[in-house]
């Protein structure tokens, strides 16, 4: 019994771990130079820190693909000043998001 | 603070709490529907995230406690936090005033407890680090009391899952003069899993041991275990916990229910 629960809360937690919830923004860089974008890299670095930062205050990390690249500025908006984000740092988080999704 | 347990200044009588207890219930959260406030998975433990820089939060929490043994009694305490934001990894809280009802065999009535103020520096994050940790430390003082507390707050989250333990290490000293004194150490571990954005759910565990006069000759250890739910809408939330004793100690309540309201501005 007790080796059936700690079975189970591995699976749950290798699930969990085995999905990035907030990739590196190395490896959004390298997407986007790949797909002929500009990137701004600092912009990028600030909005992962922001969106680990920041959003995990209300709620757990969403994983980026579940919405599309419509959805997200509408989310992001809907919650920027309960996050009391400035808009520098939401266009930051959402620029982070969207190249962050773009590599899935 | 221990249930039951005599206190000076009260203000409130049994009489007119047993004639609106609702409306006494009512203004305790009033002051909770002013300011914004960041969603607790927990009640007994803290997580490592701070406020963002500028935020002014509300919680408002109420505690209620039940003791039979070795005589019966019940204990509902109220704390009224105010949270600020002062960079991206310090908060400063304040405790305005901490108060409580409580009902024995003996007498009954509202006492005030004390006030206290809070500070929480955030070192590494949940996410993206191996482990998130923050670092506590709360000062609080009243009636002939004062209490020193200090906290390691760990968490962990793995995508919707959350897992949290505190470490804490509290100092009281208490009655005339402050010259009775007594330590207790206590490990706490959380974990909480978000359903859906606004709905999550999970237990807590509390180990304390109690040193009465720093001393650990009695060997009083408790343990509290209780599931908990956590739901946040637009700009509020409230969770709620509710812990059972798993030990047998006495002067210990055996069931204890603790809910905090947190709202935004």
């Amino acid at each position: 019994m007790k080796l059936s629960i700690f079975a189970a809360l591995a699976c749950i937690l290798v699930s969990c771990q085995s999905i990035n919830y907030a990739p590196a923004v190395e490896t959004s860089q390298r997407t986007g130079a790949q797909k002929g974008q500009h990137i701004d890299w600092a912009t990028l670095r600030e909005g992962r820190i922001l969106f680990v930062h920041r959003c995990i205050e209300c709620h757990t990390l969403p994983v980026v693909w579940h919405y599309t690249t419509d959805d997200w500025p509408k989310l992001v908006d809907s919650m920027s000043a309960r996050a009391s984000l400035k808009p520098t740092e939401r266009d930051a988080i959402l620029a982070y998001i969207i190249a962050a999704r773009a590599q899935m | 603070m221990e249930p039951g347990e005599p206190r000076s200044g009260g203000f409130l009588t049994a009489g007119a709490i047993r004639r609106s207890p609702f409306l006494v219930l009512m203004l305790s959260i009033l002051p909770a529907l002013s300011s914004f406030a960041g969603v607790r998975h927990f009640t007994f433990l803290y997580e490592a995230p701070t406020s963002a820089p500028g935020s002014f939060e509300s919680e408002d929490w109420v505690t209620w406690q039940r003791t039979t043994d070795p005589a019966r009694s019940s204990e509902i305490a109220f704390r009224h936090e105010i949270e600020i934001g002062v960079t991206d990894k310090f908060q400063v809280s304040i405790y305005l005033a901490d108060w409580f009802y409580t009902s024995d065999q003996d007498h009954s009535g509202f006492k005030y407890s004390d006030s206290a103020l809070e500070f929480i520096y955030n070192l590494t994050n949940p996410v993206i680090d191996p482990i998130g940790l923050s670092i506590y430390q709360e000062y609080k003082g009243g009636d002939r009391v004062f209490e020193w507390e200090s906290k390691v707050i760990a968490q962990k989250n793995f995508g919707p899952l959350v897992l949290a333990y505190n470490a804490t290490l509290e100092a009281v000293w208490e009655g005339k003069n402050l010259g009775e004194r007594e330590g207790e150490f206590q490990q706490a571990i959380g974990v909480s899993y978000e359903i859906s954005p606004r709905f999550s759910v999970g237990a807590e565990l509390l180990h304390e041991f109690v040193l009465p006069k720093w001393s650990d000759e009695e060997e009083i250890r408790n343990l509290f275990i209780g599931p908990n739910v956590s739901y946040r809408r637009a700009n509020w939330f409230v969770t709620v916990t509710a812990l059972a004793q798993a030990t047998d100690s006495a002067d210990e309540p055996d069931l204890q229910v603790r809910t905090i309201f947190g709202i935004g501005l």
